[in-house]
């Protein structure tokens, strides 16, 4: 279908596409319907209708027809915005035109995909595509601005996901800030003992990474360190950052643990952090001899000097290096990065919140992190599994789904925990020759060579009960003093067991950190529902958030295993090297605009803007918006008393125009009714 | 939206045909049948069809065939698989009742005991067979007077809805005894409904029987309408969940508590009154209604620790993995049955929990607990070591004085 070809050099001449989509519009709006309804539309010179607008072929057909007829506006009615604006506004480019000379219409979201009635369906596209081809004809051609960055990298979390992104980072030449709270690189991970499905021992390939962060010449690494402040906007961000005190001097302790021997207390007694509380330390120690940096730390919440003041200090006297500084104090640093890795990892799921299974009640009752510490050679029993007693355990029963999968709890799958309690099934029978008792509601062994060790832990002889443990008390018979019974259904057989079990292990889940949302709030990024961060689009943009230059990796995003861990380290990492490489970043022109003869200075907008875009120019007392970190949000422009705050792409004239179409009023009609108007004599 | 009267009504109404029309029923579709529903229930392993097996059926379309099952006569509607199962499927209150009354019709034979139970409920109003004009009786061996409704129908600020046991049961009596010693004591406004009251049907609803419990139902509102009052009171715990859950569907909205909560939002004012020390080791049982069906765990053991010179221990089943008495659900009448198929019985297997802290009372706050519990006691041969209280009973004795 094609209008008139004569045309004036100043006249608005549009052309209109309809994508069927498939039948994913197609099957429900008559889009040959639509197509023909636009041609009756001013200013639409030309009206196709095609399979796939986003095609090749599609976006070939645009620009054909800006050359043919002239064009110098374009509508799509298609998809979503998300989706493919970016695609449309490109093809219009292409063909010659400003790229904002483009409007779309989301005809499958809004309308196929909500909506059953086909006429109304129909009806309502045209209400849309009327509205689109009335606005388009106000739009204006805008200059996209560009913001250099910085090559700088932070990375948030010494974990295996920050160490990855961290590493490769820096391998590729760049300057990387490796932020860790705790005392010590190495996550959850170095406190694993192998992993599965290969069996690999945790440590012997987890240290040789963290020692090469060490000595990494591109790698700043700061441990007992926490992001504080966060300003900036992509490829200029400032971080403020503060070191707590070790109490030790990191430049000059060589972690020799000449001062550990020497503390005043000559037994550790305090729960040690690394060993889940499962063995002690001193108050001057080394989270674990891997710890990487190898510098020791003072708790001060246990050292005598600290809480009495009056300690004989032997361990300054032990060192030779004068390392040790009770003087030290905490300290600000900040620094400027021009984007940031995320990698700040999950926390294991607190077994006490499901209080029948008798954790922190019966002693030989421990979590699957704790059975890791236990069974591993550097830990506490020095790999021996032994029950409170003393004792080899004869029976070990294993609880999948410990805080996953339940109403009462997380909802969620935490996606690790059957292969990581397989693991567990073949390490303890290992050590003890123990019958296991695996209760399972699911087996998920998704991935590569996942369910290839299902096979093997289950020819193992490791019993693979499929039932949830609904009762757990200790066993009434006289033999069985100590030991507790599981009750469950064997579902499989509907028949309910009591297995008595000298020792129970819980498969506790993975959920968010419990300071999760105020991370978030300091990063500004977004949470899903259940308190993981926020991806920009679960499959198209995995390692995104909605905030430009800040990425996420590993489990603060959700549960997952070490090998897709590391893939998402490197992804977050490719993405920050995009930024980086490409040295400076195209800005979405939807931004607010002052008009400073207009504005008053009253400074009502500096407060309201979420991103801190806006602030006061003394000299000319006026207010100032800073493109870059402006979102196009529109919060000023509304509430500005003086009107002196607009918005590209969102100007007054093209919303009015815009709703003028959808009610099919005459052109103009909502501008001169709107009382907001008339207020400000816009 | 439906108003929560709506809501109630609909999920009163419903049927197995029209169980996906609402939220609660379309849970069953959710089910991942883990077996958390027979592994946490206490005769779990005496039924052939669990909630688990029971909603499998029913999705393959074979439910039929659990009709004609006896398994659902073991379910003591404690609330233990609806509390813990992992997808929030509403059993004990929903879905079970269903399947109940289907199989409450198909029985070939219901148990002498509870035949006779729910016969007496629906003449005389209460399980016991017990003339309803008696119902008060239990008045007479106060010293101080209560005011009967009937006889005195001004306003009142509190009805306490005294229930069955605790009007005719000799030890059901020590509980309402209690109870309007410690009313009295804190100058409580009270009036009873003597002998219009009946009893109140949860568990001739929970044993399947729907349509006693709609007559015992539609009679109590019929005689609350008549009366003005502010604060619904029971120390029945199985009343309290039959006003709380079955009754808002057809009009009763009154601000409802039980007992213990009652006094336990009173502690300030009851405490410097409880004098007398009391010196013992106390093993509190979480009834299933108040606990687990209604998270009141704290309220009674707040009142236990208010007494002077008690001592609280847990058993090894306590809080939300409490293990019911075996009383619900008309359990209550189907100890003969549940022996005859070589069942133990609930309330010995608490008792022996008990025994098993050195407790010298096991608390309870639920009225059918005190006489299957010293029942136990006695059949054990623990009656030297235990004794059974109520926790009404033991803050009245505390307030010593008379």
């Amino acid at each position: 279908m094609q209008g008139g070809n004569g045309h004036k050099a100043d006249q608005i001449r549009i052309g209109f596409y309809i994508c069927h989509c498939g039948h994913n519009i197609a099957s429900v709006v008559d889009v040959k319907a639509v197509a023909v309804f636009a041609t009756s539309l001013p200013g639409v010179v030309v009206s196709r209708d095609y399979k796939y607008m986003c095609s090749d072929p599609g976006q070939a057909l645009i620009q054909q027809d800006i050359r043919d007829y002239h064009l110098n506006r374009i509508v799509v009615a298609s998809c979503s915005p998300l989706l493919h604006e970016h695609t449309f506004r490109t093809a219009t480019a292409k063909g010659g035109l400003n790229p904002f000379f483009f409007q779309m219409v989301n005809i499958r979201e809004d309308v196929s995909w909500v909506h059953e009635d086909r006429v109304a369906a129909t009806q309502k596209s045209m209400d849309l595509v009327r509205a689109a081809v009335r606005r388009v004809s106000l739009h204006k051609a805008l200059e996209p601005k560009r913001v250099a960055i910085r090559p700088e990298v932070m990375v948030v979390g010494g974990g295996i996901a920050g160490i990855h992104a961290a590493l490769t980072l820096a391998d590729s030449g760049k300057r990387v800030y490796l932020i860790e709270r705790e005392p010590t690189i190495g996550g959850h991970m170095a406190m694993f003992d192998k992993t599965f499905p290969t069996l690999d021992c945790a440590a012997c390939i987890l240290t040789p990474k963290m020692s090469a962060v060490k000595n990494h010449p591109n790698i700043t690494l700061w441990t007992y360190s926490e992001v504080t402040r966060v300003s900036g906007f992509v490829g200029n961000y400032t971080v403020q950052i503060k070191r707590k005190p070790r109490y030790v001097r990191e430049d000059l302790c060589v972690g020799c643990l000449e001062c550990i021997e020497a503390c005043v207390y000559k037994d550790a007694r305090f729960a040690d952090e690394f060993n889940q509380g499962l063995s002690k330390r001193k108050p001057v120690y080394l989270p674990f001899p891997q710890a990487t940096p190898q510098v020791v730390l003072i708790d001060p919440e246990t050292c005598i000097q600290f809480k009495s003041g009056k300690c004989k200090k032997t361990c300054i006297e032990s060192c030779d290096r004068n390392a040790i500084d009770l003087e030290q104090k905490e300290e600000i640093r900040e620094i400027e990065v021009g984007t940031i890795v995320l990698a700040t990892g999950f926390q294991p799921f607190d077994a006490r919140r499901v209080p029948y299974y008798g954790y922190g009640h019966y002693p030989n009752v421990y979590t699957a992190l704790e059975i890791e510490r236990l069974v591993n050679a550097a830990g506490p029993t020095g790999g021996e599994l032994i029950l409170k007693d003393g004792r080899k355990p004869k029976s070990v029963g294993i609880i999948h789904c410990v805080g996953s999968r339940d109403a009462a709890t997380n909802r969620w799958c935490s996606r690790v925990c059957c292969m990581y309690s397989l693991k567990l099934a073949h390490l303890i029978k290992e050590r003890t020759q123990a019958e296991i008792y695996e209760f399972y509601i699911d087996i998920r062994s998704a991935g590569k060579s996942m369910e290839e060790f299902y096979n093997r832990v289950a020819e193992e002889g490791v019993h693979l009960i499929r039932g949830k443990v609904g009762d757990v008390y200790p066993d009434p018979s006289e033999e069985g003093k100590g030991r507790l019974v599981l009750q469950a259904e064997d579902t499989l057989l509907s028949r309910v067991l009591k297995i008595p079990v000298d020792l129970l292990v819980l498969a506790t889940g993975l959920e968010p950190r419990s300071d999760a949302a105020d991370v978030r709030r300091l990063f500004n990024i977004s949470c899903s529902t259940e308190g993981f961060f926020m991806e920009r689009h679960p499959k198209l943009a995995p390692v995104d958030t909605f905030t430009e230059g800040i990425f996420i990796a590993g489990t603060c995003q959700g549960p997952k295993d070490i090998p897709d861990t590391v893939a998402q380290a490197g992804a977050a990492a490719a993405q920050a090297l995009r930024l980086v490489d490409a040295q400076s970043y195209e800005l979405e022109p939807n931004t607010a605009y002052i008009v400073e003869e207009l504005c008053s200075g009253c400074k009502s907008c500096i407060p309201l803007c979420p991103y801190s875009a806006l602030s006061y120019v003394e000299e000319k007392k006026k207010a100032f918006l800073n493109e870059a970190l402006c979102k196009g949000c529109g919060t000023c422009v509304a509430a500005c008393p003086s009107g002196s705050i607009r918005q590209n792409l969102f100007e007054d004239e093209q919303i009015y125009g815009e709703i003028d179409g959808l009610l099919g009023t005459e052109f103009g009609t909502i501008l001169d009714e709107s009382p907001t108007h008339a207020l400000t004599g816009r | 939206m439906l108003t929560a009267q709506e809501a109630a009504k609909a999920l009163s109404d419903l049927t197995l045909d029209s169980l996906y029309e609402i939220p609660e029923g379309r849970q069953v579709l959710s089910c991942i049948q883990c077996g958390m529903c027979a592994g946490t229930c206490p005769y779990g392993e005496f039924m052939e069809y669990p909630p688990r097996r029971i909603i499998a059926m029913l999705r393959d379309g074979l439910i039929e065939e659990v009709f004609h099952s006896e398994s659902l006569l073991n379910c003591v509607a404690c609330y233990a698989c609806m509390s813990k199962c992992p997808r929030g499927i509403h059993l004990t209150e929903v879905l079970l009742p269903l399947i109940k009354q289907e199989m409450f019709a198909n029985l070939s034979e219901v148990p002498a005991e509870l035949q006779a139970a729910l016969q007496n409920t629906l003449r005389y109003g209460n399980p016991q067979g017990l003339s309803p004009r008696k119902r008060a009786d239990w008045v007479k061996s106060l010293d101080f007077p209560i005011r009967i409704l009937p006889d005195d129908p001004r306003p009142a600020d509190v009805l306490w809805f005294v229930e069955c046991y605790t009007s005719y049961h000799p030890r059901g009596q020590d509980n309402s005894r209690a109870v309007a010693k410690l009313l009295h004591a804190l100058g409580v406004d009270f009036a009873i409904l003597g002998n219009e009251e009946r009893c109140a049907g949860e568990c001739a609803r929970l044993v399947g029987e729907a349509g006693l419990f709609d007559t015992l139902r539609e009679r109590n509102v019929g005689v609350l309408r008549k009366y003005q009052f502010k604060t619904f009171l029971t120390a029945g715990a199985h009343a309290y969940d039959a006003f709380k859950y079955l009754y808002p569907a057809y009009g009763f909205d009154y601000p409802l508590e039980h007992t213990t909560t009652f006094l336990a939002g009173r502690l300030e004012a009851l405490k410097p009154r409880l004098a007398r020390k009391l010196n013992h080791l106390v093993a509190f049982h979480d009834p299933c209604c108040l606990g687990r069906h209604n998270g009141f765990y704290e309220e009674p053991r707040a009142l236990l620790r208010a007494i002077p010179g008690i001592k609280l221990v847990e058993m090894d089943h306590h809080h939300i993995n409490s293990l019911c008495c075996g009383g619900g659900g008309g359990g209550m009448w189907l100890d003969t049955y549940y022996k005859s198929k070589g069942m133990e019985r609930l309330s010995e297997r608490r008792v022996r929990e008990a025994i098993k802290t050195g407790a010298d009372v096991l608390a309870v706050a639920c009225p059918l607990e005190v006489s299957r519990f010293e029942d136990a006691v006695k059949v054990m041969g623990y009656e030297n070591k235990m004794v059974v209280r109520d926790v009404v009973e033991l803050l009245a004795e505390a307030l010593g004085g008379d």
